[in-house]
């Protein structure tokens, strides 16, 4: 299953490099999976990608999850109240 | 008469005549005698008419007249003084007189009294005013406020407010009713 | 006018208002426990009071303020909720109202400088009123907690819900311009809590197009906070540029807002300032709403309260709200314009003026009919009929609905109810029939007797009640109509009635009647109104004041007016006043006796018909089968002349009894002014008044009840004299 890390932090300042790379990541299953353990920083430029790749994926019917949230990312998802409509299974980590 | 008798016992005594009678009167003449008024409180003189007589009142009430819409009750002073009501002729006239009520609070009333004829106004120094006499001039003495000597005659100068006291007048109206009611006293 | 002239005015106006604010409270007092709805009557007592309190500070009427103050600060926690409506607190404040009146009344009776000491009484009132302000331990608890918990506890709806409904949408360039729409939510969120929230994406276009550096979401946001819609709207003063930020009173906070935008005071009435000041929108969605208005091309035509709907910075149902207010506000000015306080004597100096132009109209008429001039005859008639319509027209100042009279009762059947130990309740119908003033302010000592009378005799004891199968509240009714040019006033108990035997055993033990008398039954009840008759068995508190039907019909009869009694065994009776609807006005019917005129009130004549020959020296006739006692006015008034040989009869009634009077000639109806004789003719039995004619000659009125029964005992005096 392919799997993509993202390793740096999810904010407007990386948000138009990140896009593309969500997106070129989207065409390589159908069944994917992106690990945000290491997204330390996450600001709403961050939360609209983690939107946009979700409703791009659902778009083409391929199944996405989001796995080993970081604190920051669950913060977010938390404030935003979008953890339930994500509906990934959310692991605290210690981090 | 015993009523009246009962009345006049309980009017206090004549006011000192010594005070300050001088002044200007208007005299005018009724049965026969000549009469003056203060001129303070002759307000005006018209012609005898158009009055309306008001049943069960003594005979001195003559009636009410209407002055510029307000209906002034007429006194006969001849048979106020129990000399007789007054014959009306050409020169009958009525003096329109402000009276005070000595119960009420300083309320006015106008009143008009039936008058022979008006004669003039006239000026009656200090000197020339006597103290009544205590009878012989046949009107109660408190009515009388002096004498005047003038021109060889004596003229009367009334005392209004015990003449026109619309309080004892009043109270005689009353007596005459409680009489009225009785049989037999319709003409008394 | 000097300074203190116009203090004096000033204060005079003060009296009189705050004496009838009072009396408003009092109204609203009384009805308060009885209201299902009784925020808008507990406002109503509100403001009364606030005002009272505010003028007598413009006074430095201290004392007023001072006890006003603690009055106002219960009504206060009442309005809030904090209090509830009960008998014990209707039972504090109104003496607190009857202590505020004597207060009033004090300053009218002079006392302005004195600050007089508090009096026993005064500080009893203050202790029992600040038993109501220290609250018990719980709801001290609800007042410590925020003002929405306060409102969801006062209306019982869900406890976690927040109180502001926020939409925002982020401005696409706010994440480049360097801010963090999130870092804005929390912020918000340290304001209160945020009860829910949902993003929006849907503004995020498909992937090809979407800008990652734009900004696209949007929240709807739930927040529970004290602060107000300003300081929420200040979270987002730095993004306010190119965003939308919609904060609005949650749906549920609607007609608490309705309610606030209600309560405000009166001298805002622009819709913007009614909607800022309740706190629904902030000045600056008023200003761009404003500006938004005057931005229209070509003109202006959109209202604002669309233009904020549409901006979405209110909800329709406030700005409703509002609009309602800013009309009712409106209406208020209009009354007040309407509604100017005019000095009675002022007025009454008017309507004796128009009375004698009334007269010297009529005279004028009259002079007219003697020539033949036809035009002249027209300009007159004209004239006549402006001149009544003047005369109409003023009369009709001077008209008041008697249900301030009426209303004045409440209190006193609750008192005396209290007093008798008996549960009464006064039902009022007819409260807006109209009538003269004067009528109203002279009916007031009568009616207080009848009522308390139908308490104390009329209405029996819960037990009695019970025992005969009555529910064991008894009622008392008054009532008004109007009724052929009068007015008619009545007071009905649902007690025992009058007692038919009792009655006529006292008036023969009191020789008011022979012992065969054969009377019917409403002549028996009538001898209640006989001088000196009591019908209670036993002297109570109440009815021992010295005052007696009698003196009720007096009174009445000295209005010109009739009393009667209907009465049914065992279910109640009815006593009825009527009188004349104006004291200065009379529609007279005129008749010549010899030389002089006489009116006749028109209310009293039945009918006129020509007295038939024959009648020897009878005193009766016969009128359609029922024999018809008459009066020759001619012997009466001892007036001079021979009787024409075919005198006429007016038929009058009095007192449900007709009786004829016999005049010489019959003149004819019509409408004149009432001039009163004077106190040298007070004893004159039978004279009502006197009245000019077109001719400026006088014509006495007659008072036909006075006349008639003057005229009866007179005879029966006569009577007894002969049998003696």
């Amino acid at each position: 299953m392919p799997s993509l890390t993202i390793k740096d932090e999810l904010t407007i300042y990386t948000a138009a490099d990140q896009k593309s790379n969500l997106l070129m990541f989207l065409t390589a299953g159908d069944d994917l999976e992106i690990n945000l353990a290491n997204v330390t920083e996450i600001d709403t430029a961050g939360l609209q990608l983690l939107i946009l790749i979700k409703r791009e994926a659902a778009h083409l019917g391929k199944s996405l999850r989001f796995v080993m949230h970081s604190k920051a990312v669950l913060d977010v998802l938390e404030l935003a109240n979008l953890t339930g409509t994500f509906g990934d299974q959310v692991v605290l980590t210690q981090n | 008469m015993t009523e009246l008798a009962t009345i006049e016992e309980k009017l206090p005594a004549a006011q000192s005549k010594q005070t300050a009678l001088a002044g200007q009167y208007l005299t005018f003449t009724l049965g026969g005698e000549l009469y003056a008024l203060g001129i303070l409180s002759s307000k005006e003189i018209i012609d005898y008419g158009n009055l309306t007589e008001v049943p069960m009142m003594p005979v001195f009430v003559r009636g009410v007249i209407n002055l510029r819409g307000s209906v002034v009750p007429v006194v006969d002073l001849l048979a106020r003084f129990g000399k007789g009501s007054t014959p009306i002729a050409k020169r009958t006239g009525i003096v329109i007189v402000e009276t005070t009520s000595e119960t009420d609070d300083g309320g006015s009333q106008d009143l008009g009294i039936i008058v022979d004829a008006v004669n003039e106004v006239v000026e009656i120094g200090q000197q020339d005013i006597e103290p009544p006499p205590s009878f012989g001039v046949g009107i109660r003495p408190d009515f009388i406020n002096g004498m005047a000597k003038r021109n060889g005659r004596f003229v009367i100068l009334l005392n209004v407010s015990k003449v026109l006291s619309v309080d004892e007048m009043a109270a005689l109206s009353k007596v005459r009713q409680d009489r009225h009611a009785l049989p037999d006293t319709n003409n008394a | 006018m000097s300074f203190d002239d116009q203090m004096r005015d000033a204060l005079k106006t003060f009296v009189i208002e705050s004496l009838e604010l009072l009396q408003d409270m009092e109204d609203g007092l009384l009805g308060l426990e009885e209201d299902q709805e009784p925020s808008e009557r507990i406002n109503a007592i509100f403001r009364a009071a606030h005002t009272i309190k505010g003028s007598a500070g413009l006074f430095g009427l201290d004392h007023i303020v001072a006890f006003t103050h603690v009055v106002e600060s219960v009504l206060d926690t009442l309005r809030d909720g904090k209090l509830s409506v009960s008998p014990e607190l209707v039972a504090i404040l109104l003496p607190c109202c009857d202590h505020m009146i004597e207060l009033i009344q004090a300053v009218a009776d002079g006392e302005v400088n004195t600050k007089p000491a508090m009096t026993t009484a005064e500080r009893q009132l203050l202790d029992g009123l600040e038993s109501f302000l220290k609250p018990e331990p719980k709801q001290a608890m609800t007042a410590a907690q925020t003002t929405g918990e306060q409102f969801e506890a006062s209306g019982g709806g869900v406890i976690d819900s927040g109180n502001w409904h926020l939409f925002i949408q982020f401005g696409e360039n706010c994440l480049r311009d360097g801010m963090d729409p999130l870092s804005f939510i929390r912020y918000l969120a340290t304001l209160g809590e945020i009860m829910s929230l949902t993003t929006f994406s849907h503004a995020m276009p498909d992937a090809e197009s979407m800008d990652p550096e734009s900004s696209y979401l949007g929240f709807e946001i739930v927040l529970k906070s004290d602060a107000d819609k300003a300081a929420i709207e200040s979270v987002f003063d730095f993004v306010r540029e190119g965003s939308y930020i919609h904060i609005l009173p949650l749906e549920d906070k609607i007609p608490y807002y309705v309610e606030l935008i209600n309560s405000l005071g009166e001298d805002n009435a622009q819709l913007g300032e009614l909607l800022l000041k309740s706190g629904v929108i902030t000045q600056r969605e008023l200003q761009e709403g404003l500006n938004a208005q005057q931005a229209q091309v070509p003109q202006p035509n959109t209202r604002l309260g669309e233009i904020l709907v549409d901006q979405q910075v209110v909800q329709q149902p406030l700005v409703n709200a509002a609009l309602e207010k800013q009309q009712q506000i409106k209406d208020n000015k209009a009354r007040e314009n309407q509604t100017i306080r005019v000095d009675a004597e002022r007025l009454d100096k008017l309507i004796d003026v128009i009375g004698e132009l009334v007269i010297s109209g009529a005279g004028v008429n009259l002079r007219a009919l003697q020539t033949s001039d036809s035009a002249l005859l027209e300009a007159t008639s004209e004239m006549m009929r402006l001149v009544e319509e003047v005369r109409d027209g003023a009369l009709q100042l001077r008209m008041v609905a008697i249900g301030a009279t009426f209303s004045r009762f409440q209190r006193v059947v609750r008192d005396v109810g209290k007093e008798l130990g008996k549960d009464i309740s006064l039902v009022i119908t007819g409260g807006d029939t109209e009538v003269d003033k004067s009528v109203v302010e002279k009916i007031g000592d009568p009616l207080m007797h009848l009522v308390r009378n139908a308490m104390d005799h009329g209405i029996e004891s819960a037990e009695v009640r019970a025992a005969r199968g009555k529910s064991s509240r008894g009622e008392l009714r008054l009532n008004a109509y109007h009724e052929s040019g009068s007015i008619a006033i009545e007071v009905s108990d649902d007690g025992g009635g009058l007692d038919r035997d009792r009655i006529l055993a006292k008036a023969i033990e009191k020789g008011l009647v022979q012992p065969d008398a054969k009377l019917s039954d409403q002549e028996i009840y009538s001898l209640i109104f006989e001088p000196g008759f009591s019908t209670a068995s036993q002297i109570s508190n109440l009815s021992g004041r010295g005052v007696g039907m009698d003196v009720v019909k007096r009174n009445v009869t000295d209005l010109r007016g009739d009393i009667e009694v209907e009465s049914r065994p065992g279910q109640g009776s009815t006593i009825r006043i009527r009188l004349p609807l104006t004291l200065a006005i009379i529609d007279g019917f005129l008749v010549g006796v010899g030389k002089s005129s006489y009116v006749i009130p028109l209310d009293r004549v039945v009918e006129c018909l020509e007295l038939s020959g024959d009648l020897n020296d009878r005193d009766y006739m016969d009128l359609r089968g029922e024999v018809l006692p008459f009066i020759r006015l001619r012997d009466l008034f001892n007036i001079s002349g021979d009787q024409p040989r075919r005198p006429n009869v007016v038929v009058v009634h009095a007192a449900g009894v007709k009786t004829g009077l016999v005049v010489d000639r019959l003149i004819g109806e019509f409408q004149t002014v009432i001039k009163p004789l004077g106190k040298l003719f007070g004893h004159v039995e039978g004279l009502g008044g006197s009245t000019i004619l077109g001719s400026g000659e006088v014509a006495l009125i007659l008072d036909v009840p006075v006349l008639v029964s003057t005229f009866e005992h007179k005879l029966q005096g006569n009577m007894h004299l002969a049998q003696a």
